[in-house]
Parts: structure tokens; C-alpha cells; sequence
């Protein structure tokens, strides 16, 4: 039986800064981690402990994983003071990836704020990867200011893809922006897709996840097809330790997405 | 253990599930190594295997099972002994389960006051008492009746100390009463968030992940953990899904009481009444349950 709380030696090649909080850092695992779009992993932060993050890198590359993080706490701060070279540590794949064979066909409406896009990255890149197979991909983001959109350049490649429609929007403009001011929402108020029968899929702050919700619902979108990242204490991964708890659900293992037709019941889902 | 009396002050999960356990080390791996000597442990009660249940549920039948926890329990052997003078604290009946065990061990007994009788149920039982045969002689009918009737009034008591069966429905009255917090404010008001009871109880199976080291090579350990702590469920950013006592208080009854039994149907309960017998505030979940 494999011992499920070892981690695998990670080697940092890259580090690059997406925004002043947020890092990108290009990992390449001793071993492959075969993870599928929406799935995470545990990163150790040797000497200072676990957190769990998702892939924003593609499920098709294996080889090297890439992981957006912002820095918020006690751990990801120690994340923060590592280089190029030097060693993490990995385990995973867990949770259940997105369901992508129920997305064939289908207009896939992505809605990402902040830090919120890294997940999402790693579902758009495996979606353009075979393009042909899905309708329509959509994506709308919001970040705070201009400074704080992550994966810029990138954005204005996808922008060109065919089947591909991006819009952004920043909470407030505090440079030059030709773009919509306001948060997210306000890229919402035409849905361009037959809601009945796309996809939705969000992350981000808990308070925009509520109220980008709010708004899918409104349009129509049926709750099973809403996919949503829920943030919670996932420390073991392994479906036991009991922290993120989640109504019924065990986030790590039942998650980390889930569809509002899962947790509509549950009082406050938003932390 | 003390055969003629109620299970042990502890439960017996710590010999299967320990309450500190190191199962990583880094950059070198730790693989878990298999068990030289094996365990019998020894007069185990009906409503200490409650806990072993729960805990095979949670760590061995999911997707990602524990090699630690598997490797124990595979060498450890079970004798089970009859409880056979229930105390006001008990009510494993609530749960189903018997105050004497015929099954989920190797050997059964069953303590007279002229000597012990013993009914082997698996074939590592057989082995156990393979060398002592010669103190041993097939228990005749009359014994077996003396049991029978030791293990009734044992049953009997309990019935008369918890006459009332639970809600059969009482996942769904559990979750109906949710957001009663007057209900829940009863039950609690008279907590001091020791966390005794977690402490205490043989099904409770949290655990936290922490490494110590340094950037260069560190260890990681597995500890018990308790959901009524306040960080406990806290995120990286530091927002809190339970940040008052009562929602921690209510959460430990959705756990135990509705997901449990929802998801694995059993309740996560053992009626071993040690929550009850350890808190300073006197807190009998039976009322709280029993009022639902």
C-alpha cells in the first residue's frame, strides 16, 4: 500500500510575476502528477507545512505543472521567498476533475475574478485543446485594478482563438483601461449563449462566486450546470481529516468543484 | 481492560489510529514499515468496536486508504468481553449495538463468577488459543444459559435506563432543526469548550497535518484533531466557515448524527457515554438527540 501523505520532491524552474501578489511558479515534479483539469493538489512549503492549489497549467502537459498562487497567509508567504531551483513538494491528484464529456457540444461560459482565473486556466487550456469538441468558449474576468490581472498577455492570445470571446472588466480603473469599470457582474449583462443548455463555470472571491451565481441563476442557467471552486480547509486530500467539511460534502474529495444544485441547500456556501 | 466492568476511560482507537503518528519524512520518502510484533487487545466491549467501524469507513473503504492505520489493524487481534453491568452513562442500545460481542473479533468471553467462557468467532481466534486448550473444556448448555441470562440482564438495564428509541428519522430531524438555534443554545450552554468529549470519544476521527523541520528536510506527523477548535476549519486567507462555538457545537451532531449515518449508515456514536462522563458541564447528548 503507497503512503498517501508523502509528498514528491518538486523542482522550481520559474518563477514569474503575474501581479504584485501573485506568482506564477513552474514546477517539475520528481514523479508525473496526473492530474485532470479541476483536480488539486497538496503543495508543501518544506519546513512550513501543506495548502492545497489547483493546476493553472494544461492536464495534457504532465511534465510540468504550473500553480498561480496569491499570497494571503503564513504559508503562501513562505512560498513566496522561494526561487528558481529550489525544492516543494507534491501530492495528488484529488477531487473529482470538471465532468468535460458532459460539456461536449456545449457553449462553456467561464467566469473568473482575481486569482480565481488560475484554476480556470488550467480547464480553458485543456478546452481549446480540442476546440472542436465544445461549442462556444466564453470567458469573463474581473480583477481589481489593471495591475492585478494575472495572465495578461496570454488573455490577448486567447482573445484571438476562434470560438473564443473574452471580456474583462476591473473594479476600478487606476491606469489607462479601454475596458469596462465595475466588478464582474456588469460583463454579464447580456449572456450571449443558450443558457438552457451551456455551461457555466466560476471561480473566484467568495463574494463575486455569490453574486456571479446569482446573476447565472437569473439568467437561466439550470443549477446543475453551474460549476463552482469552493474554497475550504482541504488538508489531507484524502477525503478523512474532516476539515473542509461542506454540508455533506468533503470538498477534497467530493470537490473542489461543485455544482450549485449540490450546495443550493447549504446555508452560507460562500465563506 | 477491566473484564467485569464498562469499557476503559479511553477508547481503544489509539492503538489503531494514534494520537500522534509521523508518516512522511522529506526529500527522502518514509514508507510504512510492517508491524514485527503484533497487538491483542484484550476484553474489548460492544461498543468500543462502534469506533474500529467508523474508523475503517474513513480510512481504509474510501479511494485513498491508510497504510498506517490498515497495517495495525491487521495485527491486531480482538478479544471481546460482555459488559455485564451497564452504568447510567451507557446507552449503546440507542445505537443498536449489545452489550457483549458476537462478532468483528477473534474470540468472544464471557466472564462467570466460577470462570471465563469463551467462544472462538474467527480462525485467528482458533490459533490464539490453540496452546492453552488444556484449560479449556466445551462449555456445556448450562453455561451457555447462564450467559444467555447474564447477557439479558445486562440488555435489560439498558432498556430500563434509555426506554425511548431515538427518531428513526433522525438525520432529517437533525437537519429540519438546523437553524434553531435556541435548541442548540440549550444543548450547549453549559460547554466550556474543553474538548473532552472529542478527546474522549472512539469514533471521532479528525486529524491534522503538520511537518516540522526546516526548509531542507522536515517530518511530518499525524495528530488527532477536534472540530470544536476555532481555526479548525479556517482557510488560507482567513476566513472561518464556523467562527462561533454553536455552529461548531451543531456541526459535530451533523457529522456524527445525519452525514454519518447518511453516507455510511451508522451513526458515528458508540453510546459509550464517555462525552457525557468526561464533561465538566454535564452535556448528555441523549437528551439533545432524544428530543428530536
Amino acid at each position: 500500500m503507497s503512503n498517501p501523505y508523502q509528498p514528491i520532491p518538486a523542482k522550481i524552474l520559474d518563477v514569474i510575476e503575474e501581479t504584485p501578489n501573485i506568482r506564477t511558479f513552474v514546477l517539475k515534479p520528481e514523479q508525473e502528477i496526473p492530474f485532470l483539469a479541476g483536480q488539486f493538489v497538496e503543495l508543501t512549503i518544506p519546513g512550513f507545512g501543506e495548502a492545497p492549489f489547483t493546476p493553472s497549467s494544461s492536464h495534457f502537459e504532465r511534465e510540468i505543472l504550473e500553480m498561480t498562487i496569491m499570497r494571503v497567509g503564513r504559508a503562501t508567504g513562505a512560498l513566496f521567498t522561494k526561487k528558481s531551483g529550489d525544492l516543494l513538494g507534491i501530492r495528488g491528484p484529488y477531487g473529482k476533475p470538471y465532468p468535460l464529456k458532459e460539456f461536449e457540444g456545449r457553449d462553456i461560459y467561464i467566469v473568473g475574478g482575481g486569482v480565481g482565473l488560475a484554476p480556470l486556466r488550467a480547464l480553458f487550456l485543456t478546452l481549446i485543446h480540442d476546440l472542436n469538441k465544445y461549442g462556444r468558449i466564453f470567458l469573463r474576468y474581473g480583477a481589481r485594478t489593471p495591475k492585478d490581472i494575472v495572465y495578461k498577455k496570454q488573455l490577448q492570445e486567447w482573445g484571438k482563438i476562434k470560438g473564443v470571446d473574452i471580456d474583462l472588466s476591473v473594479d476600478s480603473a487606476t491606469e489607462p483601461w479601454e475596458r469596462k469599470v465595475g466588478v464582474v457582474t456588469c460583463l454579464m449583462d447580456e449572456i450571449p449563449c443558450d443558457v438552457k443548455r451551456s455551461i457555466a463555470v466560476v471561480c473566484g472571491p467568495p463574494i463575486m462566486m455569490k453574486f456571479v451565481t446569482k446573476r447565472l441563476l437569473e439568467a437561466g442557467f439550470p443549477g446543475s450546470s453551474i460549476y463552482l471552486s469552493m474554497e475550504m480547509n482541504m488538508s489531507c486530500g484524502l477525503g478523512q481529516c474532516g476539515h473542509c467539511r461542506l454540508g455533506p460534502y468533503f470538498t477534497c474529495k467530493d470537490g473542489p468543484v461543485l455544482t450549485w444544485e449540490q450546495i443550493k441547500d447549504i446555508e452560507e456556501p460562500f465563506l | 481492560m477491566a473484564l467485569r466492568q464498562i469499557r476503559a476511560a479511553e477508547p481503544i482507537k489509539g492503538f489503531l489510529f494514534k494520537p500522534r503518528e509521523r508518516v512522511a519524512k522529506f526529500p527522502e520518502r518514509l514508507e510504512p514499515e510492517p508491524v514485527k510484533t503484533p497487538t491483542l487487545l484484550f476484553g474489548v466491549k460492544g461498543c468500543d468496536l462502534r469506533g474500529i467501524l467508523v474508523h475503517k469507513q474513513m480510512f481504509l473503504a474510501g479511494e485513498f486508504a491508510d497504510p498506517f492505520f490498515a497495517e495495525r489493524l491487521k495485527n491486531t487481534a480482538l478479544v471481546g468481553a460482555d459488559c455485564p453491568a451497564p452504568q447510567p452513562s451507557c446507552f449503546c442500545n440507542l445505537l443498536g449495538l449489545n452489550p457483549y460481542v458476537t462478532e468483528e473479533v477473534d474470540i468472544s468471553l464471557t466472564v462467570l463468577d466460577d470462570g471465563w467462557l469463551i467462544e472462538v468467532l474467527s480462525a485467528r481466534g482458533r490459533d490464539l488459543i490453540a496452546g492453552l486448550k488444556d484449560g479449556f473444556q466445551p462449555a456445556g448448555s448450562d453455561l451457555i444459559q447462564r450467559r444467555e441470562a447474564q447477557r439479558a440482564t445486562a440488555v435489560k438495564i439498558l432498556k430500563k435506563q434509555n426506554p425511548q428509541d431515538w427518531n428513526p428519522y433522525l438525520p432529517k430531524a437533525i437537519e429540519e432543526r438546523t437553524k434553531d438555534t435556541e435548541f442548540w443554545q440549550d444543548g450547549a450552554e453549559d460547554c466550556v469548550e474543553c474538548f473532552g468529549c472529542l478527546l474522549t470519544c472512539p469514533t471521532c476521527f479528525c486529524y491534522l497535518l503538520y511537518d516540522a523541520g526546516n526548509a531542507e528536510r522536515f517530518e511530518r506527523a499525524r495528530v488527532w484533531d477536534f472540530c470544536y477548535i476555532p481555526m479548525y476549519a479556517r482557510v488560507g486567507g482567513g476566513a472561518n466557515p464556523r467562527p462561533g462555538f454553536l455552529q461548531r457545537f451543531i456541526n459535530r451532531f451533523h457529522c456524527k448524527f445525519m452525514n454519518f449515518k447518511n453516507q455510511h449508515g451508522v451513526y458515528a456514536c458508540s453510546g459509550c457515554g464517555r462525552c457525557f462522563t468526561t464533561c465538566m458541564g454535564r452535556i448528555d447528548i441523549r437528551k439533545i438527540l432524544g428530543a428530536l
